[in-house]
Parts: structure tokens; C-alpha cells; sequence
């Protein structure tokens, strides 16, 4: 359980998420007042990653249901393993035979098949799919619905029963209560319009870009390796990248893959020629990295011609101090 | 507190942010268990109950802002005013009030102060602020319609507040200060702080009426809409508008097609497909537990595109262009013709350049027609009707955008009619409201007869509707 607002960010950060503020006070609400959090923003800002550095702070078994196109209860919910069924009736033909054996009329056969009913609607012959594991587990768990855009709307309205009560009937069994009401993370990329009824259900979180500072931050969580200055100036790239005007703007997961990247190469500084070399690290179409060469190289001469108008001021200051050492 | 937040919620929905009651009943909840110390926690979690739609984040920040905040805000302002005034004749406020409060101590109840008084003395901001909204709520704000009565309303609520009784008995204190001795110089700095109080506290409860008139008014909010992106008229954007009105364009397209995408699936089920039934049930000795159907295919339309590119409707045809585009593949093809008066296809533009690019090549007439001439309606679809009227058939939607602001020419109404005839769907947008039609110059009542569908569009949301209207 999580105490306060700055708990959250407190036991975030311990898994290596760094949230913000507003992150922070959603998470906390949402369990105290036990509501899903339906997760918005543009994609690779770290929303699944928010679900999943929850439960692993809280100790909570993720269980995640991917969402795509013709998702059907039966994939979601619960599923009957026909194939298993059949099985065992093979097997169990001759038990059959024996259960019938003394039945004096055909009515009376049936009823007796009827009574063994039970066998073979049980929960043996039962698949839970994620949603019914949710509510059927016996520990806390958080269920993550991952890019619910991506679903139908009928799943949508299918949700919906399942996000208010929390419990699930099956005709042949009989009804599911969870014995413990799970934490509910929905992501959506905003492909879609999610339903007013989903949105009013839930709480509502939109992770957009980071600030540079939180950015840096994150960097250093994440790829702790990396020189303070080349972060700095990673983030500040990004951050002029993301305001061109490109078909799929780089994120928080594009800047740690160029970290990683640049780091693997040993860069201790962006140049020209490497930032061209490793551009397809976060750009993914051809367009974008046309248009951001252009864009940046101007950025980047123009900083290499700042540091040259900086660089005598400090050479003499760095001589300075190695004068003082010395004595 | 409550009525607060349900003043705020009525707020919210006036301004086009859609709460429902158990999304406010929301909010009292998430209130109940933070503990509001915090300005931007409160903001978060009145946000994360309240507002649920990406572009309504704006709206809410900005009212957040100007219905919470601003008020006290302003106030600390006022008081940091006094401070920096009362400094600048060389009194300094803070060791001034420290010695009164020393005095007041020693007098010991022997003075009589009202609430209003000591939080003056005091600098108490916050109970201030609340005095004044509770006196103004007194004085009957709510009522307050539009400038002329904001000096009535604060007249009104500094009677409530009781400025004058509370400005009396100080008045009342500093005499008695000077009988007990209090030092000359002293006296007068206080007498000038008095003076600077009455002075600071009708500012602020005039900036109150003012704020409270602006929350409440509702032409006020009708303008905040107005400006917002959704709302705001082709006719009147600056550089930066257009550009961000692209992007809005771009994923309002995605939006579309992705529900496009959905209720064509939902067209196709056919008859009962054998092979993959039986496939799919190999597993249980071809018992055919799954049923599959065949999937029927929805045919997709063509697009023809005709385009006034004067500079009267550019804005207009721009972001058309851009939706129609953004949904390309909602089309099996499009033909995009551009005309002032004579008119020339630029569909060839759109295939060697890049969509943006390309739309601003096209509004340039594509190098293919004269764009520095007057708007010939009629000459236009002769043209076309002459030599493209093959490209129309009956899957074909043609889609025209144009004022039909003709210049007393003669408006050819025959070619459109043709034209209707063969095609599936005339759609005519028109930028301007339909009140203006058929009026000065207009010939759009002529033309209208013969259109299927004819749309005022002059937004955003206007022209997201109709887009909707034509792909689906």
C-alpha cells in the first residue's frame, strides 16, 4: 500500500520510474478510491511501464491482456477447452457404459448422463483468460489492459460490466466474485475515441512528453552510465526533434535506445557525422530522418561554434587551477 | 468546499468540457482522501476525476487558473503592492505591524476588533480571501451580468465585508495608541498604513467583481470557445493557428480511419467458410466447434476533389485537402482538380511530393491554372464537365469546396447538373453560413439542386462532421 502522493514517487522511483507529480497523485487515487486509470498519451512515454513498475512495488502479480482488433470474450474472459472435453469422453466411454449400465429406459439413460453434468462443466475444463485470472486470483493483483484503442467498441462496452463489479457469471458454474478487487491500468495511444461511459468510469491520466529536467532524470535512472553533459545534450536534441513537424515524434523509450546506442559506441560527445550515423535509432521513417539531418546539423554547428567562442575563455581558467595544484 | 467544486464543474460544462455527476462525485472523493495542502495536487486530482479528453486539458487548465487561483493570487499581489508603497515613504510594513500586534498585547482586550480588523492587522491573506468571497456571495454576485455593474457589486460587497467599521475601529486604536504614548513618527505610519489598506482592499474586492463577472458571464465564455481551436473560423488564422490546426487535422484523420476501419469489418460477414472451418477444428476431429464466415469486402469509393483555391476559401480547401488525404486509403483513388476560374488536375502533385507540400503547391494553382483571376463558377465546371466528366462515375464522390461567389457570371448550373447525374454523391462545402447564400454574388442557391449533400463549413468541427458524413 502506498501512504501518501510522495510514497508513490518515493516507491516508484525504487523500481526505476521516475514520475512525475501528477503521475504520482493518479496512482494514489486510484487506490484509494479502488478505480481503474485509463492511461492516455503519445506511445513510448511509458504507460505500460507505469503498470507494470506499480505492481511490482506493491507486490501485486501483473496480469496483462493485450488488446488488438476481434479481441472476443473468449479471448479476455474465459474459454471452454472443447478439444480436452472430448478428450476424456473417449477415455471415459467405458465408465459411461457402466453409469448407463442398468438404466431400463432411454429417459432414465439421460438423466444419469444429466447428474454427471458437473464433470465436464467445471473448472477443469475452464481456460481463464486474463480478466477471469484477475478476478479469481487469490493474491492482489493488477490487471493491465493494454492498448484498449486498438479493440472493438463492443469489447469496450464488454469491459465496462466487468470494471464495475468485478465479477463474472458463467452459465454452466455459476458466478465469480473477486475476492480482491484489483488495480485496473487501461493504456490507449488515442488511435481511437475511447466511449464517454469507459472515460467516466475511470480516472483519467495523460502522460505527454517530459519536461527536459524530468527527461535527464529519467536518462540517469536508466542508463546510469552516461556522462552527466552528453545527457544533457541528448534530451536537448530530442526536444528539438519532437517540435519538427514528423510523422512519428520520438519518445522517452527512443531517447534510451540513442543513449544505449551512443553509449555502445563510445561517444562521449554528439558529432555530426555520429548523431547522422545513429538518427534511425529514433527516427522510423525515411521522411523524418531526411528532415531532421537538415534540422539538426544547423543545431550542431551552431553549438560547435558557441563552445569555440567559449573554449578560450576556459582554457586559461583550466591552467588556472592546475597552476594552483601545483604549488 | 463542495459548492465550490459543483460551481467549477458548472463552469466546466458551460465552457465544452463534458462532466458527468459521477465524475464530480469523483472528485469529492479524491479530495476527501489527499490532504489539499498542495495548489497543484488539488489541480491533479480535480483533473484526473474531471477531464478525460486530451484537447479539453487546455480549457481546464486555463479555467483552473482563473476559478481557483487567480483571485488569491491577485490579492498577494495587491498586499505586495501596499508593502513596496508603504516601503518607498520608509516605513517598513512588517516591524510596523509587529509593534502594533506588541502593543494590542499590552492593552489586553481593552480594544474591540472585528474579524475583518485583526486579519488586516494580521496580513491574514487567506481568511481575507475568504471574507471576500463570503461577502460578495452575500451581496448577491451571482446576479452580476455584465460591466456596468461591477462598481455597484463592489460597493455591494465592501458594505458586507464591513470595510468601513473595520477601517473606524483602527482608526479608533491609533488614537488610543497615541494616548499610551506611542511615538510620532509611528502614528504617522500608521495613519498612511490605514490609508493604504482602505485603498488595497476596494482594489481587491473590485478585482474580485471583475473576476467574478468574467467566470459567470456568458458572452465571456462563448468567447473562450470561440478561440478554442475546434471552434474558431477558417476565415481568420494566424501562421501559427494553421499549423496547429494541422496537426489536429492529421489526427482527427487517424481518428476517422481507425473507426473506419472497425464498422467496414463489421460489413463483411458472408456465408460459412468451410475450408477454414474445418481447418481451425482439425484439432477436434473436425467437430466444427468454430464456426467461420467469409468475409465480405466493402467496396471503397473514388474521390474527386474540386477545389476553389481564391484566396477567399483557401483556408477551407486546405484542410480539406489535408482530411482527404490523411485518409487516402478510405478511397480506392483520388483526383484532386484546383480552379479560380479555369481549372487544371494537380492529383500528379500529390503523387511526387509530400502530403503538406503538396497541399500548399496545389492552393498555389499546381502550375497549372492562373490563380490572380476572379471566381468563375461557371466556367470552371464547363471545363470540367468538357473534358474530365469521364472520371466520374457512379462510385465516384465529388466533393466541391467553394463560396460560389460567381462575379455576376453566369453560373452554369446544367454542368453540375450533368455532372450529379453521373456521379454517386455531389457534396458541396460552403464557408459561408447559409444565411448569405443566393445573396449579392452568390449563385449557391442556384447550384444547390442539384448537390446531394450541402454543408456550411467553416471549422474544424464542422468539417470533421462531414468528412465523417462522406467516408462512412
Amino acid at each position: 500500500m502506498f501512504q501518501s502522493v510522495s510514497d508513490v514517487t518515493v516507491q516508484l522511483e525504487k523500481e526505476g520510474y521516475v514520475a512525475s507529480h501528477r503521475i504520482s497523485t493518479v496512482v494514489y487515487l486510484a487506490q484509494q478510491l479502488g478505480k481503474p486509470v485509463l492511461v492516455e498519451g503519445p506511445a513510448g512515454v511509458g504507460k505500460t511501464e507505469l503498470a507494470k513498475v506499480v505492481s511490482s512495488s506493491l507486490g501485486h502479480e501483473l496480469i496483462r491482456l493485450q488488446c488488438y482488433e476481434g479481441l472476443d470474450e473468449a479471448k479476455a474472459l474465459y474459454e471452454w477447452e472443447y478439444s480436452k472435453q472430448l478428450l476424456y469422453t473417449q477415455i471415459l466411454k467405458d465408465r459411461f457404459a457402466e453409469t448407463m449400465a442398468g438404466a431400463s429406459s432411454l429417459k432414465e439413460a439421460a438423466d444419469r448422463v444429466a447428474a454427471e453434468d458437473s464433470v465436464f462443466f467445471s473448472d477443469r475444463f475452464l481456460v481463464p483468460r486474463p480478466l477471469m485470472r484477475a478476478i479469481t486470483s487469490p493474491e492482489p493483483s493488477l490487471l493491465l489492459i493494454d492498448e484498449i484503442d486498438k479493440s472493438d467498441p463492443e469489447f469496450e462496452a464488454f469491459l465496462l460490466e466487468i470494471l464495475s463489479d468485478f465479477q463474472v457469471t458463467v452459465p454452466e458454474i455459476g458466478t465469480f466474485k473477486a475476492k480482491h478487487r484489483p488495480m485496473v491500468f487501461l493504456t490507449s495511444n488515442d488511435a481511437r475515441e475511447m466511449s464517454d461511459a469507459l472515460k467516466r468510469r475511470c480516472l483519467h491520466l495523460w502522460i505527454d512528453y517530459p519536461s527536459e529536467a524530468l527527461e535527464i532524470q529519467i536518462l540517469d535512472h536508466k542508463v546510469p552510465e552516461i556522462d552527466k553533459r552528453l545527457a544533457e545534450e541528448i534530451v536537448r536534441v530530442m526536444n528539438r526533434i519532437r517540435q519538427l513537424d514528423l510523422k512519428k515524434s520520438p519518445s522517452i523509450s527512443e531517447t534510451l535506445d540513442w543513449a544505449r546506442a551512443l553509449l555502445a559506441l563510445n561517444a562521449d560527445k554528439l558529432e555530426d557525422a555520429l548523431v547522422e550515423d545513429t538518427l534511425s535509432v529514433i527516427l522510423k521513417y525515411e521522411g523524418d530522418v531526411r528532415k531532421a539531418q537538415g534540422e539538426l546539423s544547423k543545431l550542431l554547428e551552431k553549438k560547435a561554434g558557441e563552445e569555440k567562442a567559449k573554449g578560450p575563455i576556459e582554457a586559461p581558467a583550466s591552467a588556472a587551477t592546475k597552476k594552483g595544484i601545483l604549488h | 468546499m463542495q459548492a465550490r467544486i459543483i460551481e467549477f464543474t458548472n463552469l466546466l460544462r458551460k465552457s465544452g468540457v463534458r462532466v458527468s455527476v459521477s465524475e464530480a462525485i469523483d472528485a469529492f472523493e479524491a479530495i476527501d482522501v489527499l490532504a489539499l495542502d498542495e495548489r497543484e495536487l488539488f489541480k491533479d486530482a480535480l483533473r484526473a476525476a474531471m477531464v478525460k479528453r486530451g484537447d479539453e486539458i487546455e480549457t481546464y487548465d486555463q479555467l483552473f487558473d482563473l476559478f481557483w487561483s487567480g483571485f488569491y493570487d491577485n490579492l498577494r499581489e495587491g498586499f505586495g503592492d501596499m508593502g513596496a508603497a508603504l516601503a518607498e515613504s520608509g516605513i517598513d510594513l512588517d516591524e510596523l505591524l509587529r509593534q502594533i500586534a506588541e502593543q494590542l498585547g499590552q492593552m489586553e482586550g481593552s480594544v474591540d476588533l472585528s474579524e475583518l480588523a485583526k486579519a488586516l492587522l494580521t496580513q491574514d491573506l487567506s481568511s481575507l480571501e475568504g471574507m471576500i468571497r463570503a461577502a460578495a456571495e452575500a451581496a448577491g454576485i451571482e446576479r452580476i451580468e455584465n460591466m456596468l455593474q461591477v462598481g455597484f457589486f463592489s460597493r455591494r460587497t465592501t458594505e458586507q465585508l464591513g470595510v468601513e467599521g473595520a477601517m473606524d475601529q483602527l482608526q479608533a486604536l491609533m488614537e488610543q495608541l497615541e494616548e499610551g504614548g506611542m511615538p510620532r513618527e509611528q502614528i504617522e505610519a500608521m495613519r498612511e498604513l490605514l490609508q493604504r489598506l482602505l485603498e488595497t482592499m476596494r482594489r481587491a474586492v473590485r478585482n474580485y467583481t471583475e473576476r467574478e463577472l468574467q467566470t459567470r458571464n456568458h458572452d465571456y465564455m462563448e468567447k473562450f470557445r470561440r478561440e478554442m481551436l475546434t471552434e474558431k473560423s477558417f476565415y481568420h488564422l494566424t501562421e501559427d493557428e494553421i499549423r496547429r490546426m494541422r496537426e489536429v487535422v492529421v489526427r482527427l484523420a487517424q481518428r476517422i480511419k481507425n473507426v473506419l476501419s472497425i464498422r467496414r469489418k463489421r460489413m463483411k460477414r458472408g456465408k460459412l467458410d468451410l475450408h477454414t472451418t474445418l481447418r481451425r477444428n482439425m484439432g477436434r476431429g473436425g467437430i466444427p466447434f468454430e464456426v467461420v464466415f467469409k468475409q465480405r469486402k466493402k467496396e471503397r469509393p473514388k474521390l474527386v476533389i474540386l477545389c476553389d483555391v481564391s484566396s477567399s476559401v483557401a483556408n477551407v480547401s486546405r484542410f480539406m485537402l489535408q482530411f482527404m488525404y490523411g485518409l487516402q486509403e478510405a478511397f480506392t483513388k483520388i483526383r484532386c482538380f484546383v480552379f479560380v476560374a479555369e481549372i487544371g488536375e494537380v492529383t500528379p502533385v500529390f503523387k511526387e511530393r509530400e502530403v503538406t507540400t503538396a497541399i500548399e503547391k496545389a492552393l498555389d494553382g499546381g502550375d497549372v491554372i492562373n490563380v490572380y483571376t476572379r471566381s468563375n463558377f461557371g466556367f470552371a465546371f464547363h471545363e470540367f464537365w468538357r473534358n474530365h466528366l469521364s472520371s466520374v462515375d457512379k462510385k465516384t464522390t465529388v466533393l466541391i469546396l467553394g463560396d460560389a461567389r460567381n462575379n455576376y457570371n453566369d453560373p452554369r448550373a446544367w454542368c453540375l447538373r450533368d455532372i450529379q447525374s453521373k456521379a454517386k454523391n455531389v457534396v458541396w462545402l460552403n464557408p459561408e453560413s447559409p444565411s448569405a447564400w443566393g445573396f449579392g454574388d452568390s449563385v449557391m442557391d442556384r447550384y444547390v439542386p442539384y448537390c446531394d449533400i450541402v454543408e456550411e463549413c467553416r471549422n474544424l468541427r464542422q468539417l470533421s462532421r462531414i468528412v465523417d458524413q462522406i467516408v462512412l
